[in-house]
This record gives structure tokens, C-alpha cells and sequence, in this order.
């Protein structure tokens, strides 16, 4: 079972947090500041941690930084009220490996939190493959089986970025972060959506079993295990 | 009291102690005056004295008295004393009672009293004698009145008297006067002050027509005054638009809730509910979150992210991402770079201006229409244009567009949170670029960006007088 060490000192975020989390089937340890919470931290070895950044005791990010001097590499979600652009690359740089800005929606938090458990290993490997679809790196061609897809270059990153993380939910934000670089949220919502159905009308061919998965609410998914 | 408060004041003060050092300094002047004469005075009877002596000692002794008494009948002044003795003493000649004792007889000349034989009533004169025992025993003595020194000494009062004390007295009153305008000055501005801080925020200080320092005291507070309001408006305006923007999703968000908790019968009623209330929510979130980011580049902080950034790069970019939208609504979305450009800025907001603008204008513009987006380059500027078959900004419009949470009557309908236009202009200001809204019709605006030694460039003043000409007109 995944264990997930939960530092926030709001109990009633904590609450929800822990909750949803254990929905979702992982063990999650809740303490409620930053000297217990690296204590534990470094006495249970948890397999990933959420750490708000406001912490009575320690700050979140001192946390971070003490954890990356003994050189413990469990990723990190940094929580935070501070929205600004430059407290998120501070919270990157001290050791975080993702930033969320309260008030943040559950769903968002889990799939960020999947994320990070399962970061794709950098394969030197020059074809991706996820169920029936393949991808050439070098080419830059996309096939389904025997069908060859045709696809645009801001298609290609786009289904490359979902190939690797296939199975795992992919919410808006995190597209629009990672695929696209935006760094704020663009004012035509449905942005991602329609980039998504271009992409899907194109990979799900008539009478072939959907790939792409709109979750109502949240994001996409890429369905390879059936 | 407040009279006399000048007293203590420091203008006064100040007044006093000048005033004080000036008369010292007359008063001295004065001093070395009077001495320096009456040394001279005394020197010259000293010698003309010894040189009486020398004369009447040359005389042989028969001459002697007729001398004396023809040098004192020709003294009509009365200044001049002359005695000659025998060898015991005794009278010979003259207007001196007896030979003074304190008087040595070499013909030296001191200062001595002298018994006249006319003594006149007021006052012993003040005296210059000398004497010299003669040839065949006889004593002769000759002395001079120097009581001019007095005449000078009172006439060097009465002129201080006359220039001094007039000039300490303008010197107060003027320090008076000095004081008291200050003060009154002071006094006034304390109460603009005062009625500025309960609140009157279009008060002034007073900024009379002349340029001394004061007056430009009060002309540089005047015109951080004149910020001020501009800004307290500004924020008063915008924090009713946040309360309305904010009301209307949590308006919805609150109705469908409110409706649900009766309504709703099955477990999906009651998601579709909760789902409206999330979106109403998530709304007002996005409203908050764009407020912050503006509050945020506005405030200036984020120079940290500056490099050179490929203008002509994110001008694709910005493309790729939209194209799609724009097909989906029927709209051409075309990029026309002419060459590379580099400027000095950051990436991420520059992208976030073009993107927004671009959003805009496929957004406004109707099915069959097109949007341009340009690249002109010159020699050390460059153009971004956004241009659009849509309705455009007519002139009216064109200053309220860049405020917050305006959004045109016509355009209520559409989604957006109407920060738009106000986030770019701030960017566009934060790199000290200008942000240009042409005339309709037709949608344009374009951002003159510097391209030339953009590294040591602060970001520009000019947003000053654009803000108050913006809020003039509002």
C-alpha cells in the first residue's frame, strides 16, 4: 500500500485531504507541523509527501531543504495560498517536485499525487509504446496498430506527454503546464478540450475502442489497460 | 497664545541670534575706532608738546616768559597749558599752579593732572604733560587738553545708538515677520493636512506663484496627492467591480445549492446541482486568482524572470495554440512574421499579453471573419498586431477597456472575467512597452516593444499621466 505523509496545519483541509486520499486506497499519515512533520518524515520513510508551505514550527520549505540535504529523493507536492509565479519556481527550487495553489479541487491533488509516484522513467528508448499505440521519436510518426495517424506537431507532444503517463488521470492544469507551458489560466476555458478532441477524433478511429477519455469534471485519461 | 508662539519658534530664534551677533559686531567695529583715534590724538599732542619744549628750551632765558604768555593768549580754545618754574619751584610764568609731582623731568609726556590756575567748574581734564628742567635750573612745563577723546567717544555712541539700534530692531521684526509667515504657513498647511487625512482627499496644500522652496515643497506633496487620489479611486472603483463580479457565480452557485438541498429527488439531480455550484465557485476563484496575478505584475515584482525572449516564437506559439479554436468558430487565424525579433522580457507574461489579445479577438470576431496576427519589425522597434474583422473598440470605449472588469454592454453575454485587456496593459507596462487600441472598425491593438538596448531600460514613467488622463475621463 502507498503511504503518503500528509504536513498541513489546518485540520480541516487535512481532514478532506485524508479522506479523499484513502478513497483512493492510500495510508496517509497527517501531522499537523513542520519539526513533527520531518520527524516523521524521516523516521517512516513515506513514499510521497504533500507539505503546506505555511507550517507552525517550520516552514514547509525548510522541510523540503533539510529532507533534500540527507538526500531523501520522495517527491513532493508543495501546497500553498501564495499564488504568485515566483513563490512556485521558489517552491520548485527548494525541492518540490509540484506546486499547488489553495484552493485546489481533491481531484487535482490525487492526480498530481499519482503523478508523482509514477514519474515516468526517462527511456533512452526512441519508440513509446502504450497498448496499441506507438510513436517514433525520431520520425515523429504516430501509428495504431496498422494505422498510421497523421498528426500535427502540437498533436504529437500532446498524445507523446499522455503516452507517458498512460492510465493516469491528466487534469486541465496539468496539460495546459506541462504541454503547453502556460503559466497562467487562459481565458478561453475550453482550450485544452478542443486541442483533446482534435487529438481523439484522430486517434479513435470509427468502430476502434476509445483511447481518450474525457472524466467528467476533471480532465483526461489515456485507457490502455482495459 | 499662539501670538507669541513665533517667540519660540526657530525662524525667530534664529532672527534674535543673528541680530545679536551683527550688534557685537558694530560694537566692536566701534570700539576699534575710538581707540585707534584717540591713540592717534594722543600721539600727535605728544609730540607736538615735545616739540613746544625743544622750542622754548632753545630760547634763551629772557624770551622765555613772553613766549609763554604770547603761546597761550594765541590758544583761543583754552586746550593749551604751559608753566616755566624756577629752579625751588616758584611761578614764573604761565597758567599751571605748581610743577606736578607725579611728572618726571626729562621731557617725557604722560598723562598727569594739572593745577591750573583758572580751574574751570565741570571736570578735570584729561591731560597730556611733559617737563624738562632748562638751562640755569628753571623747570619748564608744557601740557595740552586731550578731551577731544571724550567729544569722540560720545560721538561714536551716538552713532551706535543712531545705527545700531534701529538695525537690531529690523532685524527682530523682520525675524518676527519671518517667523510668523512661516508659521502661518505652516499653520495652514496643517490643516490641509488635517482635513486630507479625516478623509477630503481632493485638499491641497496651498502652492502661491513664486518659487521659493516652500512652494515646491508643497507642488511635490501636491502631486503625490494628486497619485494618491488617482490610485484611491482607482481602488475604490475596482473593489465595487470585484463585489459585483464576485457576486454574480456565487449568486448562481448559492441559488443551485439552495434549490438542490429541496429539489433534488435522485442522487444525479443532486450532482448536477452540486456540479453548478462548483462551477459558480470555481468562477469566483478564477476572478480572485487573476486579480492577484495583476495585483502581482503590477506591484513590479516579477523583473526576475527577464532574458531575451524570441518574440516571433511565442507569435507561433500563440498561433499553434489557438488555431483550432478559431477553425472551430469558423474564424481564419493567420501569423505573419517578417523577421526575428529579440527583446528583453519575460517569456512566460509576453506569451500570456499575445495570448490574451489573441483570445480576444477570436472571441469577438463573428463566424467567417479573420484574425492577423503581425510581426513588423523597424530598425529598433517592433510591432505586435492583433487585428480582427470584429466589431473593434470605438472611441468611447477605447480608455475603459483597459480597466478592470470592464467589459463592453454588447459583449455581457460572452464568458471571460473581463481582466483581459487590463492584465496585458500591465504587462505591456511592466516591460515599459506601449500598448496601442486603434480605432474601430475593426478590431486592432498592437504593442510597440523596444528592441534596441532594452537590457538597461526601467520600465517606463509615462503610465503616470496616461492613468490620470485615464481616470479624468471616467
Amino acid at each position: 500500500m502507498t503511504r503518503i505523509l500528509l504536513i498541513e496545519d489546518d485540520a480541516e483541509t487535512a481532514e478532506s485531504v485524508i479522506a479523499e486520499l484513502a478513497d483512493r486506497g492510500f495510508e496517509v499519515q497527517w501531522s499537523p507541523d513542520g519539526i513533527d512533520g520531518l520527524d516523521r518524515a524521516r523516521s517512516s520513510c513515506p513514499d510521497a509527501l504533500i507539505v503546506d508551505r505555511m507550517l507552525p514550527g517550520m516552514d514547509g520549505l525548510t522541510v523540503i531543504e533539510a529532507l533534500r540535504k540527507d538526500e531523501v529523493g520522495t517527491p513532493v507536492l508543495v501546497l500553498s495560498a501564495l499564488g504568485a509565479v515566483d513563490d512556485r519556481v521558489r517552491g520548485l527550487r527548494m525541492g518540490g517536485d509540484d506546486y499547488l495553489t489553495k484552493p485546489f479541487a481533491l481531484v487535482e491533488l490525487v492526480a498530481r499525487i499519482e503523478a508523482l509516484l509514477r514519474r515516468p522513467t526517462d527511456s533512452r528508448e526512441t519508440t513509446l509504446r502504450a497498448g496499441p499505440l506507438e510513436l517514433d521519436l525520431i520520425d515523429r510518426t504516430a501509428r495504431r496498430g496498422e494505422r498510421e495517424i497523421d498528426l500535427l506537431p502540437r498533436e504529437f507532444r500532446l498524445l507523446e506527454y499522455m503516452m507517458r503517463r498512460s492510465d493516469q488521470l491528466l487534469t486541465r492544469a496539468m496539460l495546459l503546464e506541462e504541454v503547453w507551458n502556460y503559466k497562467f489560466v487562459p481565458a478561453t476555458t475550453n482550450l485544452i478540450d478542443v486541442h483533446m478532441g482534435r487529438l481523439r477524433h484522430k486517434v479513435d478511429g470509427p468502430g476502434e475502442v476509445q483511447l481518450i477519455h474525457n472524466v467528467r469534471g476533471s480532465g483526461f485519461l489515456l485507457r490502455v489497460r482495459q | 497664545m499662539r501670538q507669541f508662539h513665533f517667540i519660540r519658534s526657530n525662524t525667530f530664534l534664529w532672527a534674535l541670534a543673528v541680530a545679536a551677533a551683527f550688534a557685537l559686531f558694530v560694537v566692536g567695529l566701534f570700539a576699534f575706532i575710538y581707540w585707534k583715534i584717540d591713540d592717534y590724538l594722543i600721539v600727535r599732542s605728544d609730540r607736538m608738546i615735545t616739540t613746544q619744549i625743544d622750542f622754548l628750551a632753545r630760547l634763551p632765558s629772557a624770551r622765555r616768559v613772553n613766549a609763554i604768555t604770547d603761546h597761550l593768549e594765541q590758544d583761543s580754545r583754552g586746550v593749551q597749558y604751559a608753566g616755566l618754574f624756577d629752579a625751588a619751584g616758584a611761578r614764573l610764568a604761565g597758567n599751571i599752579e605748581r610743577v606736578p609731582q607725579e611728572l618726571e623731568l626729562d621731557g617725557v609726556v604722560q598723562g598727569v593732572r594739572l593745577d591750573r590756575i583758572t580751574q574751570s567748574t565741570d571736570h578735570d581734564p584729561v591731560v597730556r604733560a611733559g617737563a624738562r628742567r632748562l638751562e640755569g635750573g628753571a623747570i619748564l612745563v608744557m601740557g595740552r587738553n586731550v578731551d577731544e577723546t571724550r567729544e569722540i567717544s560720545s560721538v561714536v555712541g551716538q552713532a551706535l545708538a543712531l545705527g545700531l539700534l534701529p538695525a537690531f530692531c529690523l532685524c527682530l521684526l523682520a525675524g518676527a515677520g519671518l517667523s510668523i509667515r512661516a508659521q502661518r504657513r505652516v499653520e495652514e498647511v496643517n490643516q490641509r493636512v488635517r482635513r486630507i487625512v479625516a478623509g477630503d482627499l481632493r485638499e491641497r496644500l496651498p502652492q502661491d506663484n513664486v518659487d521659493d522652496p516652500f512652494a515646491r515643497l508643497a507642488g511635490i506633496v501636491n502631486g503625490m496627492l494628486d497619485e494618491m487620489e488617482t490610485m484611491i479611486n482607482a481602488l475604490t472603483g475596482v473593489g465595487n467591480d470585484i463585489a459585483h463580479d464576485l457576486r454574480t457565480p456565487l449568486t448562481r452557485a448559492r441559488l443551485a445549492l439552495e434549490r438542490g438541498r429541496t429539489h433534488a429527488a435522485t442522487l444525479e439531480q443532486l450532482h448536477e446541482v452540486v456540479d453548478k455550484a462548483v462551477a459558480g465557485i470555481d468562477q469566483s476563484l478564477a476572478i480572485v486568482t487573476a486579480l492577484l496575478r495583476l495585483a502581482e505584475i503590477e506591484n513590479n515584482r516579477r523583473m526576475a524572470g527577464f532574458g531575451d525572449v524570441a518574440l516571433d516564437e511565442i507569435l507561433r506559439e500563440v498561433c499553434d495554440v489557438y488555431e483550432p479554436i478559431a477553425e472551430d468558430k469558423n474564424v481564419a487565424l493567420g501569423v505573419a512574421i517578417d523577421r526575428e525579433v529579440q527583446v528583453w522580457g519575460d517569456r512566460d507574461l509576453l506569451f500570456e499579453a499575445v495570448a490574451n489579445l489573441v483570445d480576444n479577438a477570436v472571441k469577438f470576431t463573428p463566424a467567417g471573419g479573420m484574425v492577423r496576427l503581425e510581426l513588423v519589425s523597424a530598425d529598433k522597434t517592433a510591432l505586435v498586431r492583433v487585428s480582427d474583422t470584429g466589431p473593434g473598440i470605438n472611441e468611447q470605449e477605447r480608455e475603459a477597456v483597459l480597466r478592470r472588469f470592464y467589459r463592453s454592454d454588447k459583449m455581457r453575454h460572452t464568458p471571460g472575467v473581463g481582466l483581459g485587456l487590463s492584465l496585458v496593459a500591465a504587462i505591456v507596462k511592466l516591460h515599459g512597452f506601449r500598448l496601442i487600441i486603434c480605432p474601430a472598425p475593426g478590431g486592432r491593438v498592437e504593442i510597440l516593444v523596444s528592441t534596441g538596448a532594452t537590457r538597461d531600460r526601467a520600465p517606463a514613467p509615462q503610465s503616470r499621466i496616461a492613468r490620470h488622463a485615464r481616470l479624468d475621463r471616467t
